[in-house]
C-alpha cells in the first residue's frame, strides 16, 4: 500500500513540480523511485463505468457457472458404485466460521467449530498413474475468488471443470470406486452427524519463538542468583562422548504457520441449507481460513462410517433431507429443558 | 401579567384538587347509592350481591413491553463472518421460544431453576443478585451471587443451556455499574438475598428503575483495586475506606486519552435496532 502511495505521490509530485521548474528539488523523491512495480490491475486502463460493468458481468458469470453445476446427475455422471468396506471418499474444502457451545442430552457442554462449505467443486480427476502410482485422486477447490493473482495452470483447471476460480485447491486420495466427475458440487451433507473427520489447515503463525513457548521447556528460576538465564534452553546434549548436538534437537525457531491435521473430530450437526458442519472441539487455523475436511483415517473410528452418501451427496437424489441433521445424542434448541435422573 | 398567570395556575390546581375530591366522593357515594336504591319503592330491600372484586395479583410479573435486546445478541467487534452470528441467532431464538428468558440487568435479583443430577429432587433453585453478564451468542452467561450460611456463593449460569428450566426475575432494577464484581469485597449485607423472596411487581413499560445504592467496602486488600479509573465504579463509598491521597494516587493510572481513540469506538445502535426487529419478528412467529 505504501509503495503505491509513494508511486502516486511521485507521479503527482513531478506533475506539480514540472510547471514550476524541474530544478527545484528532485532529491526529496529519490527514496521513492527505488520501488518499481511491474504488476498491473485489470482496471488500470479502464474508465469507471467499464470497471463497474466488468465487475458486474464477472460476478454474474460466476453465479451462473455455480448454478449450472447444481444438478450433475442430469449431466451424465460417471458410473456409480456401491459403498464397500475400506473405500475412501473425497473430502471437502470448508471455511472456518468460529466456535459455539452445544449441549448433549446428558446436559454436558461441548464446544464445536462451525465450518462452512462454500462453492466446493471437484476440479479434476487424477488417475493412479498421474497421481502417485498408489491411488487415484480428486482435486477439489473451494471458495470462489477473483481470477487475478491465480496461476494460469490453476485457472485452466477451473476452466476445464467449468467452475469459477477457487481460493483453495487440494488433492484427496480416493479409492477407485469413489471417483466423481469434475464440476460436481460438494455439500456439507457429504458428512453425516455421528461420524468422525480429520481437519487439515495451516496453523496460526507465531513467528520466531523461544524454547519455552515452542517446545514447552521449563526455563530457569526467576531469582536465586540467576544471571541472564530465565527462559534459555539449558544444555543441548551430552559432552565429550558424542561430541556433537544430535539432529532434531529442540531449539528456538519459527512456530506455527505449518499444515496441521486434527484427527478424529466428531461431527455433531450438519446444516444442509447453509452447508455448515459443526465439528467437535477446535481445529487448526485462524477464523475465516480455508481448510480441508475428510473422513477420518483413525482405524478405531472407521466403524462410525456406515453407508455414507457414496461417492458423495447429490442434492437431487436426497432432496427430502432435513434442514438440520443432529447427532442422536445432541440436545437441539427446540427441545424442552432437560430433567436429569 | 405574571401575577395574572400565577393566579390562573392556582385556580387550575385548585380545580384539579376539586376534581380529585369529587372523583373520590363519587366512588364512595356510588356504592352507598347502589345499596339504598331498591329501598325507595317501599318494597323490602332486595339483596344485591356486591360485584365481584377483580383481584390483580401484583406478584405476577407481566412480560415486559419495553424495547429490549438482550446484550448477547449484539455481535462483538471482530473479523468473524456476520453469517456466523446469524446462525447463532437463529438457534438462540429457537431456544427462547421454548424457554422464557426474561429481561434482566446486572443488579436485578433472579431465581434460576436448573436440572442437577446431584440435587435432592433433581432440581436446584438458586436466588441471588446478578453481578455480571458475559459472553456473546449461544455461550452467554450470567453470574448470581448470594450469601448462604454466611458464606458467599456465586453461580455462573449459561443462558442457553438446556439444563436451565426456569428463570424468574424477582426484582427488576439496575445499579450504578454494569459489573458488580466488587460485591465480593463489600460488606456481606449488600449481596445477601432472602432465598424465599417473593417476586416484586414491576412496570412493564417505562424506564427500568435504577437503584442508586452505594456500598461500604470491607477493609483492604480487595480482590481488585476498584478505585482505579479503568473500572470507573460509581457504586462504592470510597471515602469510607480510602484517604483522599489514596484516591488521588489512583488517578495516576487514568488514561484520559482513550476516549479520543477513534479505533476503539464501536457504535452498535444501528446494528442493535436491526437485530431487534429481526428477533422480534422471529419470536412473534
Amino acid at each position: 500500500m505504501a509503495v503505491w502511495g509513494c508511486r502516486f505521490l511521485l507521479q503527482r509530485g513531478t506533475r506539480l513540480i514540472s510547471p514550476r521548474g524541474a530544478a527545484e528539488s528532485p532529491t526529496q523523491f529519490a527514496g521513492c523511485i527505488r520501488t518499481v512495480k511491474t504488476t498491473t490491475w485489470f482496471e488500470e486502463h479502464l474508465t469507471e463505468d467499464n470497471q463497474q460493468y466488468m465487475r458486474k458481468i464477472m460476478a454474474e458469470e460466476y453465479r451462473q457457472q455455480t448454478a449450472e453445476k447444481l444438478n450433475p446427475l442430469k449431466d451424465e455422471p460417471w458410473p456409480r458404485q456401491d459403498w464397500t468396506e475400506g473405500s475412501r471418499r473425497v473430502g471437502l474444502v470448508a471455511v472456518k466460521l468460529g466456535m459455539a457451545p452445544i449441549w448433549t442430552k446428558e446436559g454436558e457442554r461441548h464446544v464445536v467449530t462451525m465450518l462452512q462449505v462454500q462453492d466446493c467443486h471437484v476440479l479434476k480427476y487424477l488417475s493412479k498413474e498421474e497421481h502417485n502410482g498408489r491411488s487415484a485422486a480428486l482435486i477439489v477447490g473451494g471458495k470462489n475468488v477473483s481470477p487475478f493473482c491465480r496461476s494460469e495452470s490453476k485457472l485452466e483447471m477451473c476452466r476445464n471443470a467449468g467452475v469459477p476460480p477457487k481460493q483453495k485447491v487440494t488433492t484427496f486420495a480416493v479409492s477407485d470406486n469413489a471417483i466423481i466427475k469434475p464440476g460436481t458440487p460438494l455439500y456439507a451433507a457429504h458428512f453425516r452427524p455421528g461420524q468422525y473427520v480429520d481437519v487439515t489447515a495451516k496453523s496460526i503463525g507465531k513467528g520466531f519463538q523461544g524454547v519455552m513457548k515452542r517446545w514447552g521447556f521449563g526455563g530457569q528460576p526467576a531469582s536465586h542468583g540467576q544471571t541472564k538465564t530465565h527462559r534459555r534452553p539449558g544444555a543441548s546434549g551430552p559432552g565429550g562422548d558424542p561430541a556433537k548436538v544430535w539432529k532434531g534437537k529442540k531449539m528456538p525457531g519459527r512456530l506455527g504457520n505449518i499444515y496441521i491435521t486434527a484427527f478424529g473430530l466428531k461431527v455433531w450437526r450438519v446444516n444442509t441449507k447453509y452447508n455448515v458442519l459443526y465439528v467437535n472441539g477446535s481445529v487448526p487455523g485462524h477464523r475465516n481460513c480455508v481448510l480441508k475436511v475428510r473422513d477420518t483415517v483413525l482405524p478405531n473410528r472407521n466403524s462410525t462410517l456406515l453407508n455414507p452418501p457414496f461417492p458423495t451427496y447429490f442434492s437431487e437424489e436426497e432432496s427430502d433431507l432435513d434442514e438440520d441433521l443432529f447427532d442422536e445424542n445432541l440436545c437441539t434448541h427446540t427441545d424442552q429443558s432437560l430433567t436429569l435422573t | 401579567m405574571a401575577a395574572c398567570t400565577k393566579g390562573f395556575d392556582k385556580f387550575i390546581t385548585s380545580l384539579r384538587l376539586l376534581r380529585n375530591l369529587q372523583l373520590q366522593n363519587e366512588r364512595f357515594l356510588s356504592t352507598s347509592v347502589c345499596r339504598l336504591a331498591p329501598g325507595n319503592d317501599g318494597q323490602p330491600p332486595k339483596f344485591i350481591p356486591p360485584s365481584k372484586p377483580v383481584i390483580i395479583d401484583k406478584t405476577q410479573t407481566a412480560a415486559s413491553l419495553r424495547k429490549f435486546l438482550s446484550p448477547e445478541f449484539i455481535p462483538p467487534r471482530q473479523r468473524t463472518d456476520p453469517f456466523k452470528f446469524f446462525l447463532e441467532r437463529k438457534d438462540m431464538i429457537r431456544r427462547r421460544k421454548t424457554l422464557d428468558i426474561p429481561e434482566f440487568y446486572v443488579g436485578s435479583i433472579l431465581a434460576v431453576t436448573m436440572a442437577d443430577p446431584n440435587a435432592n429432587g433433581k432440581t436446584n433453585r438458586f436466588v441471588g443478585i446478578c453481578i455480571q453478564r458475559g459472553g456473546k451468542g449461544l455461550g452467554a452467561t450470567f453470574v448470581l451471587r448470594n450469601i448462604i450460611d454466611s458464606q458467599g456463593v456465586e453461580i455462573c449460569y449459561e443462558l442457553y443451556s438446556p439444563r436451565v428450566q426456569k428463570i424468574e426475575v424477582l426484582k427488576l432494577e439496575k445499579r450504578l455499574d454494569d459489573n458488580l464484581m466488587y460485591l465480593r469485597d463489600a460488606l456481606p449485607e449488600y449481596s445477601t438475598v432472602d432465598p424465599e423472596m417473593k417476586p416484586a411487581p414491576f412496570s412493564a413499560t417505562g424506564d427500568v428503575p435504577v437503584n442508586k445504592i452505594k456500598v461500604r467496602m470491607r477493609p483492604k486488600p480487595w480482590s481488585k483495586r476498584w478505585e482505579r479509573p479503568k473500572f470507573n465504579i460509581q457504586g462504592i463509598r470510597f471515602e469510607l475506606s480510602l484517604t483522599p491521597e489514596q484516591m488521588e494516587h489512583a488517578q495516576k493510572w487514568a488514561q484520559p486519552w482513550q476516549e479520543y481513540d477513534m479505533l476503539k469506538e464501536y457504535d452498535t445502535s444501528k446494528l442493535e435496532e436491526k437485530i431487534l426487529i429481526d428477533v422480534q419478528k422471529e419470536l412473534s412467529k
